[in-house]
């Protein structure tokens, strides 16, 4: 007995702890302080030699919550806008946050680096008006493609989403894992745009997309990459980040980009509109704006910068690199996702009914 | 006066249901509330009453995901019983020191974060793996065994990652076991196996009982072991919710799936614990209902 309440007594204590430290994070909230609260993907996406940088010019330390998709920032954000100055989320995030009214309006005249931003990725669809988002990194989605390994299975050398339904390339091909992703390549190969709503298109990309089902050995949407470089797979369609990953550990391993376009991606800042400290967080997104900074980050997380300025400060073997320094015909060749929510449903159905078949 | 004291034994157990109820029953009644709620194009939820996300439940593709689950889950069930059965047999069989350390290296993995251990084993069964590099090595085969992606692939991780629960439960229900009673059918001429049938499998019906339910539920809910051993090819209750929670930006169907899971874990027990009371006369102590 006396165990027993020496043990309850344990467990209120912690209780009662936990009720404290929930209480003390509520109570984090102070003027004119020197911080700034920022959230964005982990894994190194904001580098942390940048951010130390910035805390030692200005004394303004850098509180960075990781997180792991666009939906948990959305979460966060809009529990508690009042906790969060800046976050980096994807286009079609940056529309729905800023069509729920989350954002704040950035002041150009306290982003007197703004200028730097390559006119191509402002004002996009998102942010029709150039007000809400400062565009941070761009990417794009291909083909990562082992063609030695495409030989060996006796397929023909691949050019284009098309060639993935060759019969020989069974179980070698690895994908994001998302039906609008997925869709979308599939929509290309028909000649058709991303998110397309006419039944009679989608009903006919049902029927593509299924006959795909043997050639696909995995869906993945984090390190798609490592399955060519252990050679599961000889064709990847992945986030160009991954395809540079992959192509790092293995030149074997090319790029193809589909002669039918690709997918672009915009992250970029957006300023929460309760955030507690706007001056700092202007002061941030300034200094990630100078050439030189912008330059270092895209060299460091592999993404292309939208920053026009930082061209001139990135190293050679970023200038050579086909998929960070994209030719302007292959950039011609690209589209958004632009308007998720009106295919959404269905795509995500036909997605499911694909797996489950 | 006796309830009073009734009460005041049972009082330091109040704060203590105050918290489960905090932390478990209001998150639940948000859960059943949301199901039955709408949300617009954008993911936002709208408080409009509505029955559709249940009716969505019983579209034919999700009746597939539930049975898959369904069958996953009884399988990992049978496959930790089968395994586990022996090992919480002859450990309950050890002397003292050697039982406890035998329990410590059955606890020893939860030690290590279950998303490690899931890598572990692409580590293992990869292409570029453990297995396949001794096997290629020992010139038993020249080119991979593809081990990965595959239904079985996801079995193995889920009963790997579960079966503790099934022998430490099984175990509890051996060790407690009347030895006279073993020995009493040994002296009416019984033999090892007619033994085992006879008296230790039905005495430890309980102990199996428990460890059925306490890996079930729980292989309902491990997506991530689908998602990085299975390739993201099989759709399971928890990935489907997963899904829609995020990219799908369904939360209320999300929400009604939830239920739907509730409502079938409960369904599997019920009738699982009508089975064990038939079996054992009631003396189900370690079934959760």
């Amino acid at each position: 007995m006396n165990m027993i309440s020496k043990k309850i007594k344990v467990v209120l204590g912690l209780a009662l702890m936990m009720v404290l430290v929930f209480a003390l994070v509520g109570c984090g909230k102070n003027e004119g302080s020197k911080e700034i609260n920022l959230m964005s993907w982990g894994g190194d996406f904001i580098p942390r030699e940048v951010i130390d940088q910035f805390t030692e010019e200005t004394g303004i330390k850098v509180n960075y919550k990781e997180v792991t998709s666009n939906e948990d920032t959305q979460s966060l954000l809009e529990a508690n806008p009042d906790q969060y100055d800046l976050a980096v989320v994807t286009d079609y995030m940056v529309e729905i946050l800023r069509l729920n009214g989350m954002l704040e309006v950035l002041d150009k005249d306290k982003l007197s680096n703004f200028s730097n931003i390559n006119p191509v990725y402002q004002g996009n669809y998102y942010d029709a008006n150039n007000e809400y988002a400062m565009p941070y990194a761009v990417s794009t989605a291909f083909l990562l493609v082992n063609p030695e390994g495409v030989e060996a299975l006796g397929a023909n050398p691949i050019t284009s989403y098309a060639d993935l339904w060759q019969e020989e390339l069974k179980d070698n091909i690895v994908v994001i894992d998302w039906s609008v992703e997925i869709m979308g390549l599939v929509l290309k190969s028909l000649g058709y745009n991303y998110n397309e709503t006419d039944p009679v298109k989608v009903a006919e990309a049902k029927e593509k997309l299924f006959q795909l089902s043997d050639n696909i050995m995995r869906f993945e949407t984090n390190t798609p990459e490592d399955s060519l470089v252990n050679g599961e797979a000889v064709v990847g369609f992945m986030y160009s980040n991954q395809a540079v990953n992959g192509n790092a550990q293995d030149d074997k391993l090319v790029p193809v980009f589909p002669t039918e376009g690709m997918p672009i991606y915009i992250d970029a800042f957006v300023m929460s509109k309760d955030a507690p400290n706007k001056d700092n967080a202007y002061k941030f997104l300034n200094f990630l704006l100078q050439p030189e900074i912008a330059a270092q980050i895209a060299d460091i997380t592999d993404f292309i910068t939208p920053n026009k300025a930082a061209e001139e400060y990135l190293t050679e073997d970023f200038k050579n690199n086909p998929m960070l320094n994209v030719s302007d015909d292959v950039m011609a060749n690209t589209s958004f996702y632009i308007d998720v929510a009106a295919v959404l449903e269905e795509y995500e159905h036909i997605y499911s009914e694909f797996k489950m078949q | 006066m006796v309830d009073m004291k009734k009460f005041k034994q049972n009082a330091p157990a109040i704060p203590i249901l105050v918290w489960f109820g905090i932390l478990v029953g209001i998150p639940l009644i948000f859960v059943v509330i949301l199901s039955f709620l709408s949300r617009d194009e954008l993911g936002n939820i709208v408080v409009r009453f509505t029955l559709d996300n249940y009716k969505r439940i019983f579209d034919p593709i999700y009746i597939k995901v539930f049975i898959n689950s369904l069958f996953l889950a009884t399988l990992t069930s049978f496959i930790t019983m089968i395994i586990g059965y022996p090992v919480a047999y002859f450990t309950a069989n050890l002397e003292k020191k050697k039982k406890a350390l035998a329990i410590l290296l059955i606890m020893l993995p939860f030690w290590i974060s279950s998303l490690l251990r899931t890598y572990g084993w692409i580590i293992l069964l990869g292409n570029t793996g453990l297995v396949n590099n001794l096997l290629i090595g020992f010139n038993i085969i020249d080119k991979p065994l593809s081990m990965m992606y595959k239904f079985s692939t996801i079995l193995t991780g889920t009963a790997y990652m579960l079966i503790p629960f099934m022998i430490i439960a099984i175990y509890n229900s051996v060790d407690k076991l009347d030895r006279s009673l073993l020995e009493a059918s040994y002296d009416l001429g019984a033999g090892k196996w007619k033994t085992f049938f006879k008296i230790t499998l039905p005495l430890t019906i309980p102990g199996i009982a428990g460890g059925f339910t306490l890996v079930f539920i729980p292989s309902l809910g491990l997506f991530f072991i689908s998602d990085l051993l299975g390739g993201g090819k099989n759709i399971f209750l928890g990935n489907l919710i997963n899904s829609l929670i995020t990219k799908g930006r369904n939360k209320p169907l999300a929400a009604a799936f939830s239920v739907g899971m509730i409502i079938m874990v409960l369904i599997v027990l019920f009738i699982y614990s009508r089975l064990v009371k038939r079996n054992t006369g009631g003396a189900d102590e370690n079934s959760i209902i």
